[in-house]
Formats: C-alpha cells, sequence, structure tokens
C-alpha cells in the first residue's frame, strides 16, 4: 500500500477542516477527491504532504508512520499544491538541479534535462520562473514533483488555470505515473476531467471524505448528478 | 555526509538568490554608508580626540550592522516564503537543523562581508583609518564575526518564525533588538576598547559577547526543529 490515512483530523482554533478522513492508495490507483472550494481539500493535501500535522489521526506512507517519521517519508512523495515551492528567481533547470542535489539524485543534469523536455519546458529551461505563465509554472511543478522518482504523487486541483492542451498534458502525465505503479491522490471540482484521470473516487463536502465508487462501478454522467446532489444538499 | 553535503547546497542556493537581488545588495550598502555619513557629520567633521572618535566609531559600526543585519535576515527569509520555497526544501527530507545552520552561515557571510566594506569607509570617515594598525583592525574584525555569529543565530531563528505573520518584516526588529542587547553591548565596549586603546582591556566584555554568542547559537540550534515544522 502506497498511502493508509485513518481518521485523520485537522483543527483550526474551534474549527475542524478536516474531518475523520480515512482512505488508502494502491499503487497503480489514482484517488480522485471532488469537492467545492473551502472544503478542506488543500487542506488534506498538506496533512499528506507532511506539511502539517493532523490534530488526531493516522498517516502511513510506504509502510512508514509519516506523523513521528515525516522526514523518512518525504522523499517518497512529489507534491503538486498552489503554491510554487521553488525560487522565481531561479531557472527552471536551477531550480531543479538544486532540488535533486537536495534529493541526492543521481545524474542529475540529465535527469533535469530529460524532465524539461518531457514536460514541454526545454526552450525555456534558462529563463527565470518568475516571467512564466501559469500553465508554464504547472508544467515546472509537475516536473519538479517527479524529479526524485517519488512513488507517491498528491496533486491539489492540477487543471486549475491551465488550457486545454496543458489540461491534456496533466492527463497523459498522470496516466503515464499511475502505469509506472505510483499512487497518486488528486484533488479537483472538476467532475469531467477528475472522472477522466481517477480510478476511485471521492467527494469532500464541508471536510468530511465520503467514498463514491471505483471507476468501473460509475459513469461520469451519473458521478456529475451525484456530486451536484451532494452539494445542494 | 549526506547533512554536510545538504547545508553547502542551502549555503550556495542562498548566497546565489542574495548576491543575484541587485536592489537588495545596493539597499544595504546605501543604507550603511547613510548610517556612517548622518553620525559623521552630526558629530564631525573635526573630531580632537582618539578617545571621542573611537567611542564614535563603535557607535556608527554596531548601528549600521544591527540594521543592516535585520534586512539581510528578512531578505534571506522573505525568498523562502514568498513561494512556499521553504516547503519546497522541507518536502526533500532536509532536518531542521541543517537548515537552520545553512541560514545562519550564509547570513554571517553576507553580513561579515558587508562588515569588511564598511569598516574601513566608517573608519575613514572618522579619521581613525591612518591610526589604526592593520593587526589592531584585524582584531576588530573578529570581534565583529564574534558579534555577527551571535547576532544570526538568533536572529535565523526569529525571522524565521516572524516572516511568517503578517507585518513580520518590521516585527522582527521589535522581537530581535531587545534580545541581541547584551551581543550589541559587549561589541561596542570591544570595539571602542580597541579603537582607543588598540587591546580588550576589559574581557568582561569579550566574554559576554562570546558567551552570549555561543549561548544564543545552541539554544536557536535546539529550537529550529519547533520553529520550522511547527
Amino acid at each position: 500500500m502506497r498511502l493508509r490515512a485513518s481518521h485523520l483530523t485537522k483543527e483550526f482554533g474551534h474549527r475542524a477542516i478536516v474531518k475523520d478522513a480515512t482512505f488508502s492508495v494502491h499503487p497503480g490507483e489514482v484517488v480522485t477527491i471532488f469537492g467545492p472550494n473551502g472544503a478542506g481539500k488543500t487542506t488534506l493535501i498538506k496533512i499528506l504532504a507532511t506539511l502539517l500535522k493532523p490534530t488526531s489521526g493516522g498517516l502511513e506512507i510506504e509502510g512508514t508512520d509519516a506523523i513521528s517519521d515525516f522526514l523518512d517519508v518525504r522523499s517518497a512523495l512529489g507534491v503538486v499544491i498552489h503554491e510554487m515551492l521553488a525560487y522565481p528567481a531561479f531557472t527552471p533547470y536551477e531550480n531543479l538541479k538544486f532540488f535533486g542535489q537536495m534529493y541526492g539524485v543521481k545524474q542529475l543534469e540529465d535527469r533535469a534535462t530529460t524532465l524539461l523536455a518531457e514536460v514541454g519546458l526545454q526552450r525555456f529551461a534558462h529563463e527565470p520562473l518568475h516571467i512564466f505563465s501559469r500553465g508554464m509554472t504547472q508544467r515546472f511543478m509537475i516536473a519538479r514533483a517527479l524529479l526524485h522518482h517519488p512513488s507517491v504523487l498528491l496533486f491539489d486541483e492540477p487543471f486549475s488555470g491551465l488550457d486545454a492542451s496543458a489540461k491534456q498534458f496533466v492527463l497523459r502525465r498522470v496516466a503515464g505515473e499511475q502505469q509506472n505503479g505510483k499512487g497518486i491522490v488528486i484533488t479537483t471540482h472538476n467532475t469531467e476531467l477528475g472522472y477522466l484521470i481517477g480510478t476511485r473516487f471521492f467527494f469532500m463536502i464541508d471536510g468530511k471524505l465520503e467514498e463514491v465508487a471505483q471507476k468501473d462501478e460509475i459513469t461520469a454522467e451519473t458521478l456529475l448528478l451525484m456530486y451536484e446532489a451532494r452539494l445542494a444538499l | 555526509m549526506q547533512a554536510l553535503r545538504q547545508i553547502g547546497t542551502l549555503v550556495r542556493k542562498d548566497l546565489e538568490l542574495q548576491f543575484r537581488s541587485k536592489e537588495t545588495l545596493v539597499l544595504i550598502f546605501v543604507f550603511s554608508v547613510l548610517v556612517v555619513l548622518i553620525f559623521a557629520f552630526a558629530f564631525g567633521p573635526i573630531f580632537p580626540e582618539r578617545a571621542e572618535r573611537g567611542k564614535l566609531a563603535a557607535s556608527v559600526l554596531w548601528t549600521a550592522f544591527v540594521f543592516a543585519g535585520i534586512i539581510i535576515l528578512n531578505r534571506s527569509f522573505v525568498v523562502e516564503r514568498s513561494d512556499s520555497a521553504l516547503h519546497g526544501i522541507r518536502l526533500t527530507g532536509v532536518d531542521a537543523s541543517n537548515l537552520y545552520l545553512s541560514k545562519v552561515v550564509s547570513n554571517v557571510v553576507s553580513l561579515f562581508l558587508l562588515e569588511i566594506v564598511i569598516t574601513p569607509i566608517a573608519l575613514q570617515f572618522l579619521d581613525l583609518l591612518n591610526v589604526v594598525p592593520v593587526g589592531v583592525l584585524l582584531k576588530l574584525l573578529g570581534v565583529l564575526s564574534i558579534g555577527t555569529l551571535g547576532f544570526c543565530a538568533v536572529g535565523v531563528l526569529l525571522a524565521g518564525m516572524s516572516t511568517s505573520t503578517s507585518g513580520g518584516e518590521s516585527l522582527l526588529s521589535v522581537v530581535l533588538l531587545p534580545v541581541v542587547v547584551p551581543i550589541i553591548i559587549g561589541g561596542a565596549k570591544c570595539t571602542v576598547s580597541l579603537l582607543v586603546t588598540g587591546v580588550v582591556d576589559n574581557w568582561f566584555w569579550l566574554n559576554l559577547l562570546i558567551g552570549c554568542s555561543l549561548v544564543f547559537f545552541a539554544s536557536a540550534y535546539l529550537l529550529a526543529g519547533v520553529v520550522i515544522e511547527e
């Protein structure tokens, strides 16, 4: 099992943002979590990424307790969140080289060059990141997340602000990583793309995570109807 | 070995970012020279007594370095927070204490380089450069480097905390200055002593400077994990 979250709860003050979230991710599985803005998806992803400590509950990544031994599991994680997690004054190549050195990636220069070509940024490899558009930044963030061959990918709203071709790129890339046996968690409020990309679906409404179905048990139309009905409650 | 490699990589990255940001470099240099000029013209331009000039030089140097140091510390964390690059570093699995050490080293290097540039300029404006022997100048840089270590040791910790809050850049001066008072007093007294007599004639101030710097460094190192991870 790549990831197992059990009864995760996160409170800020007296307000619970994530309430008792329990789920697991197996190799080659893409868990898609649908939810409106403010549902707690980003907080959940940050807890899974070990960037936030949960108020209660457990988290295992690759069989290791990620709450107490968070330093040991971080190199197994590839994370894309709303923030860039990199230095805008550096170029994509410089950023990948820096983070690659920190991770201890072997044959780093080849790895950085190959990744930048794969995400379609080879022409901009030596331009500073602060001049990049949202779509180009998203491509870079995916390259940074994949740099160290992580086994678990956590993508928070990977489609937001992207044009059609960039969305297709994310879909293709996730499908490729799924075939490589990675465990993937994606949050989105886009049911169409979320259905295409996922293999198991959850709703997250007002901090509560509810399992909906496996992909072979439900059509995209039914998923959309269920989501709209759930939001209307 | 892995820890040393990570600290080296982080220090190189910090220094590269600091030296690439030309506007920050210019701001810090101009600010420090302005402090020197304001003091020199407010109390000068003629200083008859060497003792008087020595006391004034100590005030000028420590005032300039403390406030320039606050700008350097703030900038070094603002670049980490602006696009959550600090989270990116945390995700590499680096130990928080190694991250803290790298920040102390890069800030000490930056501030010490500024001190090497500004000290002769200040002494020249106060008619001291031609009367202070090279040996005393080197001892003065030694005193400044100990003070810089203590200042940055506690400054990195407090900058890490303050820049994560709203209005954190101005908050740093409010929380840092009261804490580093023993370092400023010890450093200034040693500087006066060196510039007036050529030696540190009262070891209490040097012991205070060294003692406080080491205690601050050790305490901040132990607390770094809590500050960075929480």
